[in-house]
């Protein structure tokens, strides 16, 4: 047993107890090799991936993403059932769910378009106005919370330079609170499009935007690599 | 090893492998004795492996800590109509992130279990109900059932048996109330997540009106490893009425917080003061949440002679629930965090019923007004009233989970209430 200090860097996984690399811990061997067409059908409703590129007028869905929307509707007994994955495809393709989108995506699985606005709007995970390259999640709930996520939030919102909800002047950031992403014994925990950043205090703040930063600026059109994160 | 710390008093039955990459592979995990529950449970049949899960005495993880081979015997028995196992990974009650690492860590472990559930329930699909926010784990899983239907373990014929089960992963958007079995049910059918009222209760008619069991990440987990050493080696571990180990998730004011699996039945403070490495900063313990943000909070008397099993936290005057332990120092501001716990009571409801509708997002308003210092006595009268009308009057049990932190704060903790309140009432904040 190992008297560590309570707080371990950026990514839990270095207490001194385990030598784990930052990929290891995220399991990227696993992450980034995911295929747009959504692989095995069975896993194929388990993306989206959350693109620092945003196409918001782009076509639904063409190429890879038809294959995988053919498999998505496989799965299930009904075509509602596949309302929530469809809709997560839309926003990894588009980077948010406008009423278009909500009205299309209607249309493709030929549901009642209010019932498709009903659903949309009911789950927050589905971004109803354009975000930023990076969505900033700070989870500000009890076990955060008690750790000091007030001071990170404030740090981000400080650091980025924005109002909560707000979207930087250079369109790489939003920033907006979460409730509990289930990582409460790695207070505070972010999550940034798809990635979970743990043991985050305040001070941690300016890297992990700069490190950010220099991801947008590496793959400007949004390809494979960290441009899926 | 449990993750990122370990120790010596755990037992280590579904967590040995927390922290260990290797052992997310196929190749990795069956070297780790994986899959040997399904191919046991294949061999012995259906009715044995209900028999075993019984003897077990197996707990729902999720909360509820109902008897999970009770659970499945209540599937009917015929197959005229399909069948349906869901897998609940919808985690997001505050406090609790256990079932994030069984998924990343362990994924191979909680297939065999879909495969166990599906296989005893005579489910031929098991769905798996993510929370979106769980993007890399969830492709940490995906991985792992693409190499389970490749060996033909996921599949048309599972291990050559001719029984077929699939299974697929369903991630959700973001709502805490689609972790409530019928809000999960709708969800997945491509509605809102609001609940249903019960009866009828799932296994009669659940998802797409079919006969329908919904388990927890760790149960399953836990099932498949009693379907590979059976029920009577489960019962070596934790109590007469809560056998086995759990996953205590603990956080907060802890110096060595994260998950450790222990025998049920451990002592609370124990697990605080020894195996967490004791309060950070040495300051003095104040007070737990047990069990998630949804049961009552205890304070530092009732913590003493705790133990952590559903009985021992109960006679302690709260529940095990999914026994996310939060851990509170003297430095705590208790109001602020039972208002941070309504603000999200209040987002996560889901509109359905008047009494959680308005209830929680009153009460968010009240104990915002207390802890700016503009706050009278009677408003926790209110709150107090507020709290019963939102208890056992709604559809699911969203309100009362509420109720109970406000309820049990105001009872164990009014000086804190009170000092804001005097506090405010001396600038004239009021």
């Amino acid at each position: 047993m190992s008297d560590a200090p309570f707080r371990n860097p950026g990514w839990a996984g270095n207490t001194g107890e385990f030598d784990l690399s930052e990929a290891e811990v995220r399991g990227d061997p696993y992450v980034g090799e995911r295929p747009l067409d959504g692989g095995h059908p069975g896993a194929a409703p388990s993306l989206p991936y959350m693109l620092v590129k945003k196409r918001p007028s782009a076509p639904l869905f063409e190429g890879p993403y038809k294959e995988r929307l053919d498999k998505i509707k496989e799965r299930y007994p009904t075509a509602r059932a596949a309302l929530l994955p469809v809709l997560n495809m839309a926003q990894e393709v588009r980077g948010h769910v406008s009423p278009e989108t909500m009205d299309e995506v209607a249309g493709l699985l030929e549901l009642d378009r209010a019932g498709v606005r009903g659903v949309a709007t009911f789950y927050t995970m589905y971004n109803k106005r354009p975000v930023g390259r990076f969505l900033v999640q700070v989870c500000t709930n009890i076990s955060c919370n008690l750790c000091g996520a007030d001071e990170v939030l404030a740090a981000f919102l400080d650091h980025a330079g924005v109002e909560l909800g707000e979207t930087s002047a250079d369109g790489n950031f939003t920033v907006i609170e979460a409730e509990c992403l289930a990582a409460c014994g790695f207070p505070t925990c972010v999550q940034i499009n798809s990635r979970y950043f743990e043991d985050v205090s305040a001070d941690d703040v300016p890297a992990i935007l700069e490190r950010l930063q220099a991801e947008a600026d590496d793959a400007p059109l949004g390809g494979r690599g960290s441009a899926r994160r | 090893m449990a993750y990122p710390y370990r120790h010596e008093k755990e037992v280590r039955l579904m967590s040995d492998a927390f922290g260990d990459p290797a052992a997310r592979t196929l190749e990795g995990w069956k070297a780790r004795g994986g899959y040997q529950g399904i191919a046991r449970a294949l061999e012995i049949g259906r009715e044995a492996v209900l028999a075993d899960m019984k003897a077990s005495g197996l707990r729902g993880r999720g909360g509820a800590g109902f008897p999970t081979g009770l659970k499945w015997s209540f599937m009917p028995k015929d197959a005229k109509r399909p069948h349906y196992l869901l897998c609940n990974a919808d985690e997001s009650e505050p406090g609790t992130f256990k079932d994030r690492e069984i998924i990343r860590w362990t994924p191979h472990l909680l297939i065999e279990g879909c495969l166990v559930g599906a296989y005893a329930i005579g489910a031929d699909h098991c769905y798996v109900y993510l929370r979106g926010e769980f993007f890399e784990a969830t492709q940490v899983l995906a991985k792992a059932l693409e190499e389970a239907y490749a060996a033909g373990l996921a599949g048309p014929d599972v291990l050559g048996s001719g029984v077929k089960i699939d299974v697929t992963l369903h991630v959700g958007a973001g709502a805490y109330i689609c972790g409530e079995e019928t809000g999960l049910m709708s969800s997945l059918e491509g509605r809102r997540g609001e609940p249903r009222i019960k009866p009828p209760f799932p296994a009669a008619s659940g998802v797409f009106g079919m006969p329908t069991t919904i388990n927890n990440v760790e149960t399953l987990a836990a099932a498949a490893l009693v379907a590979r050493h059976g029920g009577e080696w489960y019962r070596q571990w934790g109590t007469e009425k809560s056998p086995g180990t759990k996953l205590f998730c603990v956080s907060g004011h802890v110096k060595r917080p994260g998950n450790y699996e222990l025998p049920l039945g451990f002592p609370l403070m124990e697990l605080v003061e020894d195996v967490c490495g004791g309060m950070r900063n040495g300051a003095a313990l104040k007070a737990v949440i047990p069990g998630g943000s949804s049961v009552p909070i205890m304070d530092a008397e009732e913590c003493a002679s705790c133990e952590l099993c559903y009985e021992g936290v109960e006679a302690a005057g709260s529940m095990l629930g999914c026994a996310s332990v939060i851990v509170m120092d003297e430095t705590a501001d208790v109001v602020k965090q039972v208002r941070r716990m309504a603000d999200f009571y209040a987002h996560e409801s889901c509109g359905q019923c008047t009494p959680c509708r308005e209830g929680t997002s009153w009460a968010a308003r009240i104990l915002r007004r207390i802890e700016d210092g503009r706050g009278t006595e009677e408003d926790l009268d209110t709150l107090l009233q507020i709290s019963d009308q939102m208890t056992g009057t709604t559809i699911c049990v969203l309100s009362d989970s509420l109720a109970a932190p406000v309820i049990s704060s105001i009872e164990k903790f009014r000086d804190d209430y009170l000092a804001l309140i005097r506090r405010g009432e001396r600038v004239g904040a009021a």
